[in-house]
This record gives structure tokens, C-alpha cells and sequence, in this order.
């Protein structure tokens, strides 16, 4: 493999790569029906239930 | 009787006695007398871990009990504290040396190159490393409201890690190093860490394992990466062949640009994923906590959170801008560090507006405070560090001051004041305190901290423009109008303030050291109704 070609390469399949990486983080995260997850994850630090170990 | 031994403190025990075993062939068949030292140290702490677990085993097997583990927590923050201290002086030491070089007494050890190391680790492993791992071990319980997985584990990691950096730190002045910047210590102390470390790995996702919600909080997520990432990169750039078990000098399995490229993948993920990762866990959990509101855009601090760990990963090569490097890997380090601006702001964005409905807080909460003021000069460092990234701006600013003051707008203005900030209000939580002992002297801590960076950098922007710009002076013929020396010269007054700035962050670090040891050597909190953390409220 020449110099060139890894250029190729990186300039081609790696920008594929890391776009796709970065559609499927973002719709994974804001796709609608999530929202409840993230929302009580939000939450959870303030809702007091965490004074004490839960089992 | 014989009983079973449970698997883990089976490899416990294997660790202890490899390391035992490791510390005895040193102290046997070592040459250097402080090599022999640190083997006589490994060795020892080594045995009494050993006579630890024994004893542990021995006795009829303990129920642990319904609560969060946090004397170890205790014990983290006492060491962060101490080997800030430690660091901090020793930085300031260097400040006023290379303002009036005669203070090095003309000594082997106080050689910049020897010294240097023990403020960097010291502040980056010892404080900022301690401080990551007592508030990890905090994050981890209370999110997953789960007890630390193990009883022997967490202690193994404070230890070991500590013993690693008493092995880092003694080891510089006396000649000891593998010469690699923020991977200074020898094969023996390495390796004597990835045992530590693979610890600490396996105890956090046992935690993890054992939390209420299936969804894991998303600070976790920022001490996973910073765990994960930290053994990854700390494997990779120290692979190295030691000379013989006599004498503790290696030589890297890498050579030359491969050597250069290792080491600064290393570098900037280190600065990346300790120095970013592990405290950006810190503020999604201490800052919601701190103002009682939840983080402003959850889903954002996820998304970033890909972000960060995605770019990071590439933007080493920055660090390497018109060497012996392949200008394609120089231009995709630049690229991806330019790129790494929007997480980087997004979890900016999301640290501020968090705040939003409850700035007063700001005003009467000094820990607040410091948390704001780290989220902005955590968006100044890292707007700075991608605009220095491009290679014409590199130009300008590598090899000069200029890089020496984005380190510590970072280091100090955010690394160190998001870490008080959050200890502020561990502190009165761990030790079961109504809250920190004085107010005042944190306010104190924190004027003093502000004004000493700002004078810290200012001064350090100062000298990198003024010795970038004398260094490119060129007369009619295209020869260098200056010499270096008469650089050198022009340095004095900013290394005189860069010391003075030094100065007033030591002082205030010594002020919240003896704050937070009248706090824990206070009353206890009279037992209320509602047990554990309460959120703060504003002071009166």
C-alpha cells in the first residue's frame, strides 16, 4: 500500500466512517421516544433517592 | 478450617506477590542506590499488602454493610490535597529559578530537567489523578446507588496508585526517567501502574454492574473514557525494553518520528481524556448537585461526550507541526483539533446555562463559583488550544511561553478550580459535616486562585508573543536580528510575574487545604431526618 493510497483511504472510507459514527450517536440520543430516559437520567442526581444503596 | 477464597481476592493476592516478587529482584540484583530504594519500597508495601489481606481472610468473612463505601474517598482527597501542595510549590519553585536562575544552588537535583517532572506529575497525577479517583468512586456509588464492588479493591487502587507516585516523584530529582514528558517514570513504576490500573478498571465496572437504573449516568460515562483511555494510552507509549533488572534505564520499542508520534498521542490524550474526560464526569455530577438543577441538555452532554472521545483520539499529531511527520498526519491533527472546538463548547454551553435560575448561587456560593469560572476558562483553553492547533498559528506560538500559558489556563483555571469547586462540596458530604468550616476563606481561596492564573497567563501570553516575534526579526540580508539570549533577557519581568502569579495560587491552595482541615476536624452534623447530602443552600 502506497502513501498515497492510505491517503486515499483516510480522505474517503475515513470521513464515511466518522460521519456515520456521528449521525448514529446523535439520532441515537435525540430520537423522540427516548427522551423520557434522558429526562429522568437527568434528574436522578436530585430526586434524593441516592442517601442510601438501594440493595 | 479451610474455606473457599473468593476469585478476586485470589488475584489480589497473585498481583501482591508478582509485585512483591518484582520488588525483591530489584532491591536484590539493582545497582543505583535509589533504584535498590524503590525496590526496597515496592517490596515493602508489597508485604504489608500481602500481611493485609491475610489478616482479612482470616477472620470470619465481614457482611459489608448497607452504606457507601467513603474512607477511601477520604483518603483520596487527603492525597489530592497533599500532592497539590507539593506540586504547586514545586512549580513555583521552577517560576522564581527561571526569573533568578542562582535560586537552583547549583545543584544536580534542583536541575530544571529533574524538578520539572515532580511539579507536572505531581500536579496532573498526584492532585488532579487523587482527585479523580476519590470523586469517581463518590460519583459512582451515589449514581449507581450501589457500594463500591469490593472491599479490598478500592483500597488496593489508592495505595498502589500512591505508591507509584512516591515512586514518579523520588525517582526525578535523583535521575530516574525515561526522559518521555508526562510519562517520565521507568519500566519498574509502569508496570508497577497498569496493575493499579486494571484494578481500578475492573472495580468501576463491578460498581456499575451492580447500579438501581438501567441507564448509567452520564458522568460515568466522562470516568469510564478517562479510565479506559488512560490504561490504552499508558500500555501503548511505554512499551520499552529494559537494559537489565540491575538498572532501572530502558529504551522505547519505537524509534524516531514513530517514537515522536507515540509519545504526543499520548500526550494530548492524556490532556484529553485525564485532564478533560475524568473532570467533565466531576462537573455533570458536582455541578447539578452543587445548584440543585439538573444538567441543561442531557442529551447534548452525550452527544459531546462522542465527540470528545471520537476526536481527541486524532489530534495528537498537533503537537509534531512541521517536523519529521508526514504533512498529511499534521494537517488531520490540526483538522480534528479544530473540529474537537464544538463538543468541547457544547459541554460550555451546557455547564453554564445549567447554572441559568440559580445564579445567585454564583454570588453567595463560593464553590459555585469556582465551578463557573472552570467552565470558562475550560472554553477559553480549549478555543486556544484548537486555534493553536493550525499549522501557521503553531508557527507563531510552539516552542515559546505561549504554550506554557494555555497549559495552566487549563490546568489551573479549569482542571484545578473545577477539582475545588467540587471538593468544596464533597467534603462536608463524605465526612458527614453541617458544611466547609469558613466562607470566607473560601472566597479567599478563590480571589486568589483567579487573580494568580490570570497573572499566570497574561504574563505567559506575553513572553510567547514577544519571544515568537523576536525570534522571526529578520534584518535586510535575512539574518536573525536577535540572538536567543537577547530573548532570554526580555523574559525577566514576565517570569518575575509568571512567579508572583505562581505565588498567589500556592497561597490560596494552602488556605483551602487548611479549610477543608478545619472542616473535617469540625463537629459532626447533628443527625437530621433527611440522612446524606442535602443540596446547599446559599449562605447567609
Amino acid at each position: 500500500m502506497t502513501h498515497d493510497a492510505v491517503l486515499v483511504f483516510s480522505k474517503t472510507w475515513g470521513l464515511v466512517y466518522l460521519l456515520v459514527v456521528f449521525l448514529a450517536a446523535v439520532l441515537w440520543t435525540y430520537w423522540p421516544s427516548r427522551r423520557r430516559i434522558y429526562d429522568d437520567a437527568a434528574q436522578s442526581p436530585l430526586d434524593g433517592r441516592e442517601d442510601q444503596p438501594w440493595q | 478450617m479451610l474455606r473457599r477464597i473468593p476469585l478476586e481476592d485470589t488475584a489480589i493476592l497473585c498481583a501482591l506477590c508478582l509485585v512483591l516478587l518484582g520488588g525483591l529482584a530489584i532491591l536484590g540484583w539493582g545497582v543505583p542506590v535509589p533504584y535498590v530504594l524503590h525496590g526496597w519500597l515496592i517490596a515493602l508495601a508489597a508485604g504489608w499488602g500481602i500481611l493485609w489481606m491475610v489478616n482479612r481472610l482470616a477472620d470470619a468473612p465481614a457482611q459489608a454493610p448497607q452504606a457507601y463505601s467513603d474512607k477511601v474517598i477520604r483518603f483520596g482527597v487527603v492525597a489530592a490535597l497533599i500532592w497539590g501542595i507539593i506540586g504547586f510549590a514545586v512549580g513555583d519553585i521552577l517560576a522564581w529559578q527561571l526569573a533568578i536562575p542562582a535560586l537552583n544552588g547549583d545543584m544536580a537535583w534542583t536541575n530544571f530537567g529533574r524538578l520539572r517532572p515532580v511539579h507536572t506529575s505531581g500536579v496532573i497525577f498526584g492532585f488532579g489523578g487523587n482527585a479523580l479517583i476519590a470523586t469517581s468512586f463518590y460519583v459512582v456509588q451515589r449514581t449507581s446507588r450501589a457500594r463500591l464492588a469490593s472491599e479490598t479493591l478500592p483500597w488496593l487502587v489508592f495505595w498502589g496508585y500512591n505508591l507509584f507516585l512516591v515512586l514518579a516523584a523520588s525517582g526525578y530529582p535523583l535521575g530516574i526517567t525515561q526522559s518521555k514528558e508526562y510519562a517520565e517514570p521507568e519500566w519498574y513504576a509502569d508496570l508497577l501502574l497498569l496493575v493499579v490500573w486494571l484494578g481500578y478498571l475492573a472495580l468501576y465496572l463491578k460498581t456499575l454492574a451492580r447500579r438501581a437504573e438501567p441507564h448509567i449516568y452520564v458522568a460515568n460515562w466522562y470516568y469510564l473514557a478517562f479510565i479506559v483511555v488512560i490504561a490504552m494510552l499508558h500500555t501503548v507509549n511505554n512499551l520499552s525494553v529494559p537494559v537489565s533488572i540491575a538498572y532501572p534505564k530502558s529504551y522505547s520499542l519505537f524509534a524516531g518520528t514513530q517514537d515522536a508520534m507515540t509519545q504526543w498521542w499520548y500526550g494530548h490524550n492524556a490532556v484529553g481524556f485525564l485532564l478533560t474526560a475524568g473532570f467533565l464526569g466531576m462537573l455533570y455530577y458536582f455541578l447539578p448537585k452543587a445548584v440543585n438543577r439538573p444538567v441543561y441538555s442531557y442529551r447534548m452532554s452525550i452527544v459531546g461526550f462522542w465527540g470528545i472521545t471520537f476526536l481527541y483520539l486524532w489530534a495528537g499529531s498537533h503537537h509534531l507541526h512541521y517536523t519529521a511527520l508526514p504533512d498529511w498526519v499534521q494537517y488531520l491533527g490540526m483538522t480534528m483539533s479544530i473540529i474537537l472546538l464544538v463538543p468541547s463548547w457544547a459541554s460550555v454551553f451546557n455547564g453554564i446555562l445549567t447554572i441559568n435560575g440559580a445564579w445567585d448561587k454564583v454570588r453567595t456560593d463560593p464553590a459555585v463559583r469556582f465551578m463557573m469560572v472552570a467552565v470558562l476558562f475550560y472554553g477559553l483553553a480549549t478555543f486556544e488550544g484548537s486555534f493553536m492547533a493550525i499549522r501557521p498559528v503553531n508557527s507563531l506560538s510552539h516552542y515559546t511561553d505561549w504554550t506554557v500559558g494555555h497549559v495552566h489556563a487549563g490546568a489551573l483555571g479549569w482542571v484545578a478550580f473545577i477539582t475545588f469547586g467540587a471538593m468544596y462540596k464533597m467534603v462536608p458530604w463524605v465526612w458527614q459535616r453541617e458544611g466547609v468550616y469558613s466562607l470566607k476563606l473560601e472566597a479567599w481561596h478563590f480571589w486568589l486562585a483567579l487573580s494568580g492564573t490570570l497573572i499566570y497567563v497574561g504574563a505567559m501570553w506575553n513572553s510567547g508573543i514577544t519571544q515568537s516575534l523576536m525570534w522571526q526579526t529578520y534584518d535586510a540580508d535575512g539574518a536573525f536580528l536577535y540572538s536567543l539570549l537577547d530573548s532570554v533577557v526580555e523574559m525577566h519581568p514576565y517570569y518575575a510575574a509568571r512567579a508572583v502569579g505562581g505565588l498567589l495560587y500556592l497561597i490560596g491552595g494552602c488556605i483551602g487545604a487548611y479549610n477543608i482541615w478545619m472542616t473535617v476536624s469540625g463537629p459532626r452534623k447533628t443527625k437530621s431526618l433527611q440522612a446524606g447530602p442535602i443540596p446547599s443552600q446559599p449562605a447567609e
